[in-house]
């Protein structure tokens, strides 16, 4: 007999809107022991489905409108709030995908494990409870657990949060546990050691996990069945080896194609006999934290940006890869004097960066621009997309009054977006289509040299690729150079020419990107890259 | 976390001598004398006075007079009641206002919050819209209009309780208390309301929920911390309005306290009494300030280990 | 210009983040209610010299106070005034302290505050630490001690009251700015040339506008509050003249004989709190960008 048991699981949201059906007759079962993973984009209701079962999805505006789901013989969707209480956290426990938020900052980490213990079990004393906690800490691999267990949240790293919050899950020892997105907010080399940790103890717990992400690879080699989700409906599911060979919903070959694996297509790369056009040299940039009543005394320096020199030749596509923190957006923003630099010596085609004045450097702004990473955010929200097209065209009188129009349809036009919507607002599109707006504007100055910063990381995956190709497509065709800086390795793989990696401000390896990607010669690289989620496929 | 509070208190010292110094010297831009009368005092009469309270002395000998004196905790003798001193005015007042205030603050505290946290449980139901609405009427209702209003109704009407006096009779600190604290409940509340509201949207809140907990002690143990930080940050701009509304309350209600000696020394353009008062207000409020901050970094365990790092 | 707009109205339109926000207040009854209370009393309160049934200082000391009647519909005071055409006049003297005062507390507020927000560093921070010093203040006390010292005359009224209200405005604009200048279509702006002035002007005050139109809302009645307590006190606005404050001092000096002559000034003042307070609110939820974003 199964533990978890859902059939029919519907259920709805009430907003001003209407009402729209976030999940529509999901239906799965799964085994003592065994892990299903639930795959899909944002709003495709994979979590709102898991959140139901434990009736945590807000009510109003949710309503479970129907289904069972049968969890060692008792239906959750008829239990009371009370009666479902004494299954939360303690036969069915949950780990949240930011453990920054996740964890109540005001409250020591010992005491949060704690009081999950003795909310199931009044009997049992408080010493007792915090030897089982303990001893759940030292389990995930919390170091010294008995001198951590009183600290707060903020004083844990990220990927120390994330164990706390597994140990959490795992003190009271449930039968099932829902994992959302447990590594989405963490870097690749942290998010390898906790994928490795959950799948330790999924192992040595006997533990049946429902994994929720949207990304196939993380958990293609744990699950043993898999759910494909998609606006609110199960398109796809079976065994990984099922799901990559012989997937039959186009959705699903969407998602698989969209996760890069290859290399860069031939027909976009570089002419490598071009000039340099990009130079910096030794480029430093620092951060002061200063405190006191006005900020008048420096007690630390962050070296952001410490001691770079790299070149990027023109028409090239140049990758920089590092993990948060590492300083590559920094880097990029020095490169364009959206922050100023301490020292070193950058040039941009004819432009000598660093040593413009205020007005020549507005002026030489048209040749380099900047595609940002959250299209929420680069938008000016009460402009419409004709506003935002024309602005730069007219700043920079690239284009009459009478020729403007034209101008921005061409620039619609050339970014796959209907002429008829320029009289829109950005909150009016999908992030996808805000993207490429934001790819318009900066393409409407006609640069030679553009830094796109993280573009696709805040996109579903299957957008993400539209919009590389996008790129690729728009640098070869006006021959623009560019600085791409990311995350995501796969990406950089796909998109550009050369790659440089960086680390606490420095660059580690600079090589051709499928060198690298073949042999890397420095230690922090081979980390990096073994920490790809991959798909081992038979 | 002592750090903290010393470089507080350093920072509120020039705070209160700027305050000193305007009040001071506002009083001396004054037109016309504290002895000006409607019948012309002899010109003698005026220079013995003068003499007697220092005022031939040149103005900055005169604050640097009165800044030492301060700091003995002399404010100087009233120029209205030569007998009596401001430090002997303000301390049969005080007791008085502070009295009033902590009925005022308890009272406003209790309902103010309690409504508060019922309203954000369920938002936008009636047990939102019926707590919600009085906090509305209490900031709209002030002080002035309210007072006047408990005591045609419940003095005057239902003769249910008294409406004036101070620990004369039984009683007669109801009436004052809830018109000082109604408006600071209404605030109350609505700060309330509106940190809980944002604290129970948070992750960790759903965190709490799924570890099984009670609402109860969702609400105690992990809500409410957060939850009360805007109140918090509410107490010191409170103190301040506590303040000036004594001066009302004390008014309608005829209670002998600071505010209204505060008001009676304006009128009568008593000016010691009024630097004395006016610096004595300015030093409670700042304290309350300060309290108000430390509180509010105590509650909270990374600011506090901010402010332990630097 | 005229042309392209002719050439553009061919496109589909979109709705701006105003339409939006203007939808969902004509949909708030409260707020709607408010707008119409204070349309009648502002209309009331500009007409007043010619709709007043009697003169504002016309007194007739044999009738003395009487209760309403058909000749005077809210009562007379005891000289004899009729109360109607003093709260008229009392209207108008408390809102316009209550929009001149927010005017000021508007200027100084919004300049004080986009100027350290912009800039930021240290500039803010001097800018900011003198504001939260200022705040520490017990200022009803100082504008009393102002009053005493200089007199009580009705622009002493308007500039201590407008130099009371500024330090909130001050506050929520620089709080706005900052989060603003934070945002990446700001970056953008800049990655595109456009000068500091351009930014301000065409991405920085658009944006900042929702947050000022709310907080000048909810600046009108806490104004309109003050003064009133202040002419309560009899600090504020002095005989013959009336304001709401000063109707309801002498209507407490009578209440027990005379109590219409407290209520009906109260019922007045109390409304248009209430008015301005509905209507702020609405404002809020209509504006507030977390509402729109979904």
């Amino acid at each position: 007999m199964s533990l978890l048991n859902v059939k029919n699981l519907r259920t709805s949201f009430y907003t001003r809107e209407g009402q729209t059906l976030a999940v529509d007759d999901v239906s799965f079962s799964l085994n003592k022991g065994e892990v299903l993973g639930i795959v899909g984009e944002s709003g495709s209701g994979k979590s709102v489905a898991c959140y139901s079962l434990l009736g945590l999805v807000p009510s109003p505006p949710g309503k479970i409108e129907g289904g069972s789901a049968i969890f060692d013989g008792k239906d959750l969707l008829k239990l009371n709030e009370k009666a479902l209480r004494a299954y939360r956290g303690n036969r069915i426990a949950m780990i949240f995908q930011d453990p920054m938020t996740s964890l109540n900052p005001f409250m020591r980490v010992g005491d949060q494990l704690i009081e999950a213990l003795r909310c199931h079990n009044k009997t049992l004393s408080k010493k007792a409870a915090k030897e089982k906690a303990l001893s759940a800490l030292e389990e995930v691999g919390i170091n010294n657990a008995r001198e951590r267990i009183d600290s707060y949240p903020h004083e844990f790293s990220g990927g120390m949060r994330q164990r706390v919050m597994i140990a959490m899950a795992l003190v009271t020892e449930p039968e099932l546990i829902i994992a959302d997105e447990p590594t989405t907010a963490l870097d690749v080399t942290v998010q390898k050691q906790i994928l490795q940790l959950l799948k330790d103890l999924q192992a040595s717990h006997d533990l049946a996990v429902i994994f929720i992400t949207h990304d196939l690879g993380v958990v293609a080699d744990m699950a043993k069945h898999i759910l494909v989700m998609k606006n609110g409906r199960v398109v796809e599911e079976g065994s990984p080896a099922d799901i990559f060979e012989n997937c039959s919903h186009p959705y699903t070959r969407k998602l698989i194609a969209a996760i890069p694996q290859s290399a860069k297509p031939d027909e976009f790369k570089y002419d490598s006999s071009h000039e340099d056009f990009v130079e910096a040299k030794n480029v430093v940039t620092h951060f002061n934290n200063t405190r006191g009543l006005f900020r008048q005394r420096i007690v630390s320096t962050v070296k952001a940006v410490d001691d770079i020199s790299l070149n990027i030749r023109e028409g090239e596509i140049f990758g920089l890869v590092g993990e948060s923190g590492s300083g590559k957006s920094t880097f990029g923003r020095s490169l364009i004097r959206l922050v100023e630099s301490q020292a070193g010596d950058i040039r941009i085609g004819k432009h000598r960066i660093r040593e413009l004045g205020n007005t020549s450097l507005r002026e030489a702004r048209r040749d380099f621009q900047m595609i940002f990473q959250d299209p929420y955010a680069s938008l000016n929200p009460r402009m419409t997309v004709f506003d935002t097209l024309a602005e730069p065209l007219l700043l920079h009188k690239l284009a009459k009054k009478n020729e403007v129009l034209e101008r921005v349809n061409h620039l619609m036009d050339e970014v796959g977006l209907e002429r008829k919507h320029i009289r829109k607002y950005p909150h009016e599109f999908s992030g996808g289509q805000r993207q490429r707006i934001a790819i318009a504007r900066a393409l409407a100055v006609e640069p030679r040299f553009i830094v796109a910063d993280e573009p696709v990381s805040a996109l579903d995956v299957t957008i993400q690729a539209q919009i590389l190709d996008l790129l690729l497509k728009l640098a070869k065709k006006h021959q623009l150079t560019m600085l791409f800086i990311s995350h995501d390795l796969s990406v950089v793989r796909y998109l550009c020419d050369r790659v440089a990696v960086m680390q606490h401000g420095k660059i580690v390896e600079i090589e051709e990107t499928e060198k690298l990607f073949l042999s890397p010669q420095q230690p922090y690289t081979q980390k990096l890259l073994s920490a790809i989620p991959r798909i081992h496929t038979n | 976390m002592l750090r903290f509070i010393a470089q507080r208190l350093l920072t509120a010292i020039p705070v209160l001598f700027v305050v000193i110094l305007i009040t001071f010297t506002l009083i001396r831009l004054a037109p016309g004398g504290p002895f000006d009368q409607e019948r012309r005092v002899p010109q003698v009469v005026l220079e013995t006075l003068n003499k007697r309270y220092n005022l031939d002395d040149p103005v900055h000998v005169q604050f640097f007079n009165y800044l030492g004196n301060l700091l003995k905790g002399d404010f100087g003798p009233s120029f209205k009641y030569p007998t009596r001193t401001v430090t002997e005015m303000i301390s049969t007042g005080l007791p008085v206002t502070l009295e009033l205030g902590f009925y005022a603050l308890l009272f406003a505290m209790c309902i103010g919050i309690a409504s508060g946290v019922v309203a954000a449980l369920r938002p936008n139901s009636l047990q939102d819209y019926v707590p919600m609405s009085l906090a509305m009427a209490g900031i709209c209702l002030p002080s002035f209009v309210l007072g006047p209003l408990l005591i045609l109704i419940f003095g005057i009407g239902l003769n249910a309780l008294p409406i004036s006096g101070w620990n004369a009779t039984p009683g007669d600190k109801i009436l004052p208390a809830i018109t000082l604290g109604a408006a600071y409940a209404a605030y109350v509340a609505r700060l309330t309301r509106g940190g809980m509201l944002e604290v129970l949207s948070q992750d960790y809140i759903r965190t709490a929920r799924a570890k099984g907990l009670s609402p109860l002690r969702i609400l105690t143990h992990h809500a409410l911390r957060g939850g009360l930080a805007p109140v918090v940050s509410f107490a010191g701009p409170a103190a301040a309005m506590l303040l000036s509304g004594s001066f009302v309350v004390e008014t309608v209600f005829q209670v002998p306290g600071l505010g209204r000696f505060y008001l009676q020394a304006a009128f009568n353009r008593d000016y010691t009494m009024i630097l004395g008062t006016t610096i004595f207000f300015a030093t409670l409020i700042i304290i309350f300030n300060l309290l108000a901050d430390i509180l509010l970094v105590w509650l909270n365990p990374k600011l506090r280990e901010n402010m332990l790092k630097s | 210009m005229s042309e392209l707009i002719q050439e553009l109205q061919q496109y589909e339109k979109g709705r701006s983040l105003w339409q939006d926000a203007f939808r969902r207040l004509r949909k708030n009854k409260l707020a709607m209610f408010g707008m119409a209370v204070l349309s009648i009393i502002v209309v009331l309160a500009l007409l007043t010299p010619w709709i007043a049934p009697y003169s504002y200082e016309q007194q007739d000391l044999y009738l003395g106070a009487t209760p309403p009647s058909a000749e005077h519909w809210f009562g007379t005071d005891v000289f004899g005034r009729d109360q109607l055409t003093r709260m008229l006049y009392g209207s108008r003297i408390s809102l316009m302290v209550g929009l001149v005062a927010t005017s000021v507390a508007l200027l100084i507020g919004v300049l004080w505050g986009t100027i350290a927000g912009f800039f930021g560093g240290r500039v803010d921070a001097i800018m900011m630490r003198l504001v939260d010093i200022l705040y520490a203040l017990p200022f009803a006390i100082f504008i009393i001690l102002l009053t005493v010292v200089f007199g009580r005359s009705m622009l002493l009224l308007f500039l201590a009251i407008g130099a009371v209200e500024w330090l909130t405005m001050a506050r929520i604009v620089r709080g706005q700015v900052v989060s603003l200048r934070r945002q990446e279509f700001i970056e953008a702006a800049v990655a595109m040339g456009l000068t500091r002035w351009q930014i301000m002007q065409k991405h920085l005050i658009p944006n900042v506008l929702g947050p000022i139109i709310i907080y000048t809302t909810l600046t009108i009645p806490s104004v309109i509050l003050l003064e009133s307590f202040l002419s309560f006190l009899g600090l504020g606005i002095q005989p013959p003249q009336s304001s709401w404050g000063s109707l309801i001092k002498a209507g407490v000096e009578t209440m027990e004989e005379y109590p219409w002559l407290l209520i009906y000034p109260g019922i007045l003042l109390s409304l248009t709190l209430f008015s301005l307070n509905f209507l702020g609110d609405g404002l809020r939820d209509a504006l507030d960008p977390r509402a729109s974003q979904d």
